[in-house]
């Protein structure tokens, strides 16, 4: 296929230049990868004063390619030499070639084994830098990358594989990837490489970022026992850690990718591929695939369910839970119509608590919602009783002469509070929800003062039996007080 | 609130609930909750409900400010006292075509302010709005249990 092959010779053509910066920014990755991997440490100085031109440049690719790999990834990154000698590589190589079901695989095998010769003096600087390296003490990843870097070839084999698979048109090559990854984190972005091709002109069309390309990466260059497909390589590679082999593959992928384009330090800006570098459009295209990818991965951690492997079916995820919350919300503010009373102690509970605590004594602040509660009562009773009366009893409460309160108060076996007027309100709100006195509809509406009727004593006698009834009461003195 | 915003990635901040929001809204809906109670004691329980509807999806929209999109567009479309609709009707039409077509157009028919999204944007603030939802649902649930217990 034409992207391809133009991804073929692009990558020809930087690859003689940025073998070598590749090489060093793949040591720096692993040694990142190692280093915990959410630090950008890197080892700036000795590799870019080997390598200078551009080094930095790849150091930004570098930075931009693992920030974007998923955090579980650190933990995989323990190189501890899984790579194997280069027949592994050349191994691997075709087990890759072979996982990608692209018709372009046997003739980017034949590019790519004209291609070894010209990298051969980059193995020179490969060697500088592995000095470097272990005069840096550096961990087993050093030595991990000694081995790697022994396998030039290897390498260079790797890179064109990756190269391709970066092919921006979504097309097969990313699809043959089935990402099973036995990593849960790896699993976000499994979805991803596969929505690539579902749809046709969908929403995410092509959705597959450099991220997902530098995964499949992963996917090349892992298994040593042979011909596996790159799906085994995945798991393999959260097994065995081959990890830091792929992210030094992808690495200098990336890098050999970006020195044929332009740079950028966040993460998230236009990385060049091969060969597209200079096409306006694919950058802007894969800019865009990149950050809906990275929205779809949030997303899929907020909706349940959302182990799909379908771009398609993902979304269809998304909009039933949004539906479905939606929907919710609904209902619940349906349902909320019987607790109708109630709510009334939550906000007094969130504000008293808020003070000095329950039952506590001292003056109400003025922002104490039964404060409200009184002045509004205090108002309905200066209009009408009847309606006082009502309101208070859609609050639950009751009219109460005084002396009746504060004698039920002292005789009732409620817990002791401090009974002066003041607290009563406050110790009334705490236990407002708790058997408010079902005395609304026994009292009668009174036609003067209402404290001094009889029914209202009868009533208040009855709710004396109900365990918070009192404090209600207390709360209706005080409200009559008022 | 502080939830980490989608632009610098959401590799590195697996943690975004929204701490300072939640209180936020509880304080917001709690106190709109009792302003209904107090002044509709006697209308209709369809407008009840629909009040608190409303104030539901205000107190989501007071606490996610104004930084977001769907929350510019929601307490716009609550100032101007339009009434809150959201399209939830169940078309069963043409389903394998909705997959892939409508998709994009049932999310921003679903997230306010989602027409005038392009689709990256539209994802953004369709987590967001997600992660806003799931938190005024828990809050409902939560001040219903302690009202019905």
């Amino acid at each position: 296929m034409q992207p391809s092959s133009r991804e073929m010779q692009g990558m020809a053509g930087s690859m003689n230049g940025g073998i070598s910066h590749s090489v060093a920014v793949a040591q720096i990755a692993l040694r990142e990868l190692q280093n915990g991997h959410g630090g950008r440490q890197i080892p700036n100085s000795g590799p870019q004063a080997s390598f200078d031109d551009g080094a930095s440049g790849h150091d930004d690719f570098l930075d931009q390619m693992l920030s974007s790999l998923p955090s579980s990834w650190a933990e995989l990154g323990n190189l501890k030499n899984p790579w194997d000698p280069p027949e592994a590589g050349q191994r691997i190589f075709g087990a890759g070639l072979a996982g990608e079901t692209s018709p372009e695989e046997p003739s980017a095998a034949a590019a790519e084994g004209m291609r070894y010769p010209p990298y051969d003096e980059s193995s020179l600087l490969a060697n500088r830098l592995r000095q470097h390296q272990i005069s840096g003490g550096s961990s087993p990843n050093g030595k991990a990358m000694m081995v790697h870097l022994d396998h030039q070839s290897q390498q260079q084999m790797l890179l064109p594989s990756l190269g391709r698979s970066p092919v921006a048109s979504g097309d097969s090559g990313l699809l043959s990837l089935p990402l099973t990854l036995g990593t849960g984190g790896y699993d976000v972005d499994a979805p991803f490489k596969s929505l690539n091709p579902t749809g046709g002109e969908g929403l995410f069309n092509g959705l597959g970022g450099p991220l997902h390309r530098a995964q499949s990466a992963f996917g090349h260059p892992q298994h040593q026992g042979g011909a596996s497909m790159p799906s085994q390589n995945f798991t393999a590679a959260a097994a065995t850690g081959g990890v830091g082999q792929a992210a030094s593959a992808s690495a200098s992928a990336s890098a050999s990718a970006s020195a044929g384009g332009g740079t950028g330090p966040p993460r998230q800006k236009v990385r060049a591929r091969r060969g597209q570098a200079t096409d306006p459009h694919s950058i802007a295209e894969r800019l865009r695939r990149e950050r809906i990818a990275d929205r779809m991965k949030a997303l899929q951690e907020l909706v349940p369910n959302a182990n799909k492997t379908d771009k398609a079916s993902m979304l269809d995820e998304i909009i039933d839970y949004v539906k479905f919350l939606q929907l919710q919300v609904k209902v619940l503010s349906m349902s909320r119509l019987g607790g109708a009373a109630a709510v009334a102690p939550l906000v007094a509970d969130m504000s008293s608590e808020g003070q000095s605590g329950a039952g506590s004594g001292g003056a109400n602040s003025s922002g104490d919602t039964l404060t409200v509660t009184e002045h509004q009562v205090a108002k309905l009773m200066e209009e009408d009783m009847g309606s006082a009366m009502q309101y208070l009893q859609g609050k639950g409460l009751c009219l109460m002469p005084i002396s009746l309160a504060s004698a039920i108060s002292t005789a009732t076996a409620c817990p002791p509070r401090p009974l002066s007027s003041s607290s009563l309100s406050s110790a009334g709100a705490c236990h407002l929800g708790h058997g408010i006195l079902p005395g609304g509809p026994h009292l009668p509406s009174p036609s003067g003062d209402a404290p001094a009727s009889p029914g209202v004593s009868a009533l208040t006698a009855q709710s004396a039996m109900a365990n918070g009834a009192a404090e209600a009461a207390k709360e209706a003195v005080t409200v009559s007080k008022a | 609130m502080e939830s980490k915003s989608s632009t610098t990635g959401n590799r590195d901040n697996p943690n975004r609930n929204l701490h300072g929001s939640k209180t936020m809204m509880a304080s917001h809906f709690l106190r709109a909750l009792f302003r209904i109670q107090q002044t509709s004691t006697s209308s209709s329980s369809a407008g009840r409900s629909r009040r608190i509807r409303r104030a539901a999806y205000a107190s989501m929209a007071y606490s996610a400010g104004t930084r977001r999109a769907w929350s510019r567009a929601l307490l716009r479309k609550l100032r101007s006292r339009a009434r809150l609709r959201f399209p939830r009707r169940l078309s069963r039409a043409a389903t394998p075509q909705r997959r892939d077509m409508d998709q994009a157009q049932v999310l921003r028919k679903l997230v306010p302010g989602g027409p005038s999204m392009d689709d990256c944007k539209l994802l953004e603030e369709t987590a967001d709005y997600i992660r806003f939802l799931t938190t005024q649902v828990r809050l409902m649930q939560t001040v219903m249990d302690s009202i019905s217990s």
